[in-house]
């Protein structure tokens, strides 16, 4: 393999920050900042990244970086876009960069109502399944049969993963897309494209937490590309909330191999692992339907 | 930090951080360290003579044929050689075997061979060196060449000793022409002519001159007299009229000498290469051949491609058969052979192979007018000292040395018979060695092999890829000539082929590390990684997805 903007020697991060070995989140922002250059204001809620970036008055990425309130992240970058707009700048761009909490549970509402506005904001959810932050609790994002602290092994979660990426692009905004860390030249690719984008563009990351996910640091890439080619999390883009195209064809590997790796699934029995699998090909199907238009 | 001249109301109302994070030494988080610490590739380590393949291989794919080159000269002198004949045990390890299919290293091998012989000798500069020291080499086969080349290369000069009228030894008489052809062997021996080679034909030791007188004319002795003695059947009527040996019968057709008794049915005896070679050559001469093998397929130990070749030329293979008395006409002539079918008992012998046992009334008759027996060759040893020799073969260690002083021995005549490559890597050892009882050469240290196995890579970077096939004649062409089989790959297939290389334990600058690392604690300079220590928290992903297993993690209190 070889990289084409990956590898590219610009970083608008600095190490030293507050993550835990082998985070998704830190890396996938590394990455989005490659993707976005030096003209970029990133917008915070309550998430792992409030922590990531230093405790005052320390600040890890070379951008503005704005901290504001949990369900607040795509309202802020709207109005700083606002703002942005009437100072006549127009060659910046806004990323609100939230975690699964702060955007498929508290801050659904602003984010879909900066969708339906449409504004020229970037929204990317770095999405590592449950609340990490706070002490791993389960999130709309944590996906069946996952352990967290609020869904303890003997009655782990019985709900679905809620599936964002379809709500936002319910809203028709011109470019919603889904990124994994372990394929940074597709990730860097859709933030440029989210940049050119002619409105809201929404991109979801995944982004494992080996904290969370009781799994090796060094499995984060693995475990990353697992789940994309186990079709668990399909790499996908949807224009203008209608036209689907698939990035990425799954190596079709079975769900057991991305679950076995992860402490958080261990008390699955077969026929949990079974009903994973048949949720996955029934997704991935309906996907490959929507992309065959 | 940095001093600020502001004033209070010139602060914001909100709280700014001012400070990177750049202060913040988050490597004393750390329990596990990486480090670059690159690794030996199963091909350089299979070779039998060490060659650095991975090395080579890598540059030939970046077009620099030249510093491939010499690259394998380093280990081997005779790269056009050994990319035709050697079994290639380097393909056998090769991690990408596991995954689809082995490199064809030796295609590779042999163009940079003939890349070499071609292009680069006839610019090489060669040095004006005074040899104040000489050595005597008895033999020119495959060894004797290597040890003559190396001490060449080092300003000692040798003088070669060789009983027939051609250098090369089995390379020249052996090995059949469709295999390694004759013009091959003449430009890779003038690699040693080039540079001052004394060669001496038609003398024999034991014959014409004997150990005392080079050890009184020469500094030092190299023996190299291979294992040239066919073994015998021990059955009955050995000597009828049409019973050949097979290095001999392999000699008078490379030498174009005319050969009694050889008929038009042929049955060989044995399931080497010499076998196979034989079988081939008759066939080549218009008679019918079949091949008699004790054992089964699979222990035969010819090279397999050999083989696979011999049964498509249609050359029929008898395999658990052994032969138990050669009948013979009035004339003394062959006229059949009398074979016992076998069965691999339980027992296992010294080669580690089932022993065969012959089946009870069995026995069966195969008519046929020459029988080759090539069941495997020995050291002529009545003609050494008796300090030197062992049961069968020349007693030396592994650099040469013997009993006696002056005197150092390598190739088969001390392994007993071998491949050619095994002979070129004791000829370099031995040449070492004779360098530093001549000249306090220092002989190169052995490195220390940390091997990368199948399981340290990662191959999820890594996509299938055929393995380059070369061009061979088809089998109806081969009839009645020596045109050589398999051809040379061209420029664009060996950069093909090097790209499918993983470069097992040495990084190749994939970039893996640092496009992965979720702390920025790789740098990336001038086309060099340098981890971060400072900042490194220990997550262990760039060695994770370090494709081929160059960063390895150490428990910390190590450092």
């Amino acid at each position: 393999m070889k990289w084409q903007y990956a590898n590219n020697t610009e970083e608008y991060m600095n190490p030293g920050h507050l993550a835990c070995p082998g985070c998704g989140g830190a890396y996938a922002m590394r990455l989005a900042l490659k993707a976005l250059g030096k003209n970029t204001i990133v917008v915070i809620p309550a998430c792992c990244w409030s922590i990531i970036d230093g405790p005052f008055p320390l600040h890890c990425i070379k951008v503005p970086l704005y901290h504001t309130a949990f369900e607040t992240a795509a309202v802020v970058a709207s109005g700083i876009r606002a703002a942005l707009e009437v100072k006549g700048k127009r060659d910046i761009e806004v990323l609100a960069f939230a975690g699964d909490g702060g955007t498929l549970d508290i801050g659904i509402q602003a984010l879909s109502a900066v969708c339906e506005r449409n504004d020229k904001i970037i929204y990317a959810c770095y999405d590592n399944e449950a609340y990490m932050n706070t002490g791993i609790q389960r999130s709309s994002a944590t996906p069946y049969g996952a352990w967290t602290t609020t869904t303890p092994r003997e009655d782990f979660k019985k709900e679905r993963k809620k599936n964002i990426t379809e709500i936002i692009a319910a809203h028709r905004i011109p470019y919603v897309a889904t990124a994994s860390i372990g394929f940074p030249d597709d990730l860097i690719v859709k933030f440029k494209k989210a940049k050119e984008a002619k409105g809201t563009a929404f991109i979801h990351i995944f982004a494992p937490c080996p904290t969370g996910w009781r799994m090796a640091p060094e499995l984060m890439i693995t475990i990353a590309q697992l789940a994309v080619d186990c079709k668990i999390f399909p790499l996908y883009e949807v224009f203008d909330g209608v036209k689907y195209v698939i990035n990425y064809q799954p190596k079709n590997i079975p769900v057991q191999e991305y679950l076995k790796l992860q402490g958080r699934f261990s008390h699955l029995t077969e026929e949990e692992i079974e009903i994973i699998q048949k949720e996955v090909d029934f997704n991935w199907e309906l996907l490959v339907k929507k992309a065959k238009g | 930090m940095k001093k600020l001249d502001l004033k209070v109301k010139d602060y914001p109302e909100l709280a700014i951080s001012w400070e990177t994070t750049l202060i913040n030494k988050t490597g004393t988080w750390r329990t596990f360290y990486p480090k670059y610490f690159p690794k030996t590739p199963p091909c350089n380590y299979y070779c039998p003579a060490n060659e650095n393949i991975q090395k080579y291989i890598a540059l030939s794919l970046k077009g620099e044929f030249e510093e491939a080159y010499f690259t394998i000269l380093e280990k081997n002198p005779f790269p056009s050689i050994t990319g035709r004949v050697c079994y290639h045990p380097c393909e056998i390890g090769c991690n990408r075997g596991n995954f689809d299919e082995s490199i064809a290293i030796h295609a590779i091998e042999r163009f940079l061979g003939d890349y070499g012989i071609n292009f680069v000798e006839s610019k090489r500069k060669i040095e004006k060196l005074t040899f104040d020291k000489k050595v005597a080499i008895i033999g020119s086969g495959p060894a004797g060449l290597s040890c003559a080349y190396y001490l060449l290369l080092k300003g000692v000069g040798v003088t070669i000793f060789e009983k027939e009228s051609y250098p090369g030894g089995i390379l020249f008489y052996g090995i059949p022409a469709y295999r390694l052809p004759k013009e091959i062997v003449k430009r890779e021996v003038e690699k040693l002519t080039k540079r001052g080679a004394e060669f001496i034909f038609n003398k024999e030791l034991g014959k014409d001159f004997s150990l005392d007188d080079l050890t009184k004319k020469y500094d030092a002795v190299f023996l190299a007299i291979g294992a040239q003695i066919e073994q015998e059947l021990g059955v009955l009527n050995e000597d009828a009229n049409g019973v050949l040996m097979g290095l001999d019968f392999l000699k008078a057709i490379n030498l174009k000498r005319k050969i009694k008794y050889f008929g038009k049915n042929v049955l060989v005896i044995g399931g080497g290469n010499t076998a196979i070679d034989c079988a081939r050559v008759a066939l080549r001469k218009g008679a019918k051949v079949k091949i008699l093998y004790r054992r089964t397929k699979e222990e035969m130990p010819a090279i397999r491609e050999e083989v696979e070749e011999a049964l498509k030329e249609g050359i029929e293979i008898l395999f658990l058969t052994a032969p138990s008395k050669i009948i013979k006409d009035k004339k003394e002539r062959v006229k059949g052979l009398e074979c016992v079918k076998m069965k691999l008992s339980e027992e296992v012998d010294e080669s580690g192979r089932r022993k065969p046992i012959p089946i009870k009334n069995s026995n069966f008759v195969i008519k046929c007018d020459t029988i080759i027996k090539a069941i495997g060759e020995k050291v002529d040893l009545a003609i050494l000292p008796k300090e030197i020799i062992g049961k069968r073969t020349v007693l030396a260690d592994e650099y040469g040395k013997t009993n006696i002083d002056k005197i150092f021995a390598g190739g088969d005549c001390v392994t007993g018979p071998k491949t050619v490559v095994e002979a070129i890597a004791y000829g370099r050892r031995a040449a070492y060695f004779i360098l530093n009882y001549l000249k306090n050469f220092e002989i190169p240290k052995k490195e220390s092999v940390s091997l990368v196995n199948y399981e340290n890579l990662n191959t999820y970077y890594f996509e299938k890829q055929k393995r380059i096939e070369e061009d061979r004649l088809p089998v109806n062409k081969r009839k009645r000539n020596f045109k050589e089989i398999v051809a040379t790959l061209t420029d664009q297939d060996v950069k093909y082929e090097a790209g499918r290389c993983f470069s097992c334990g040495v990084c190749n600058n994939c970039d893996n590390c640092y496009v992965f690392c979720p702390d920025l604690a790789v740098l990336k300079k001038n086309g060099e990684y340098e981890i971060l220590y400072d900042y490194c928290k220990g997550c262990g992903v760039c060695a994770h997805e370090c494709p081929r297993n160059v960063i390895s993690m150490f428990f910390e209190e190590e450092k």
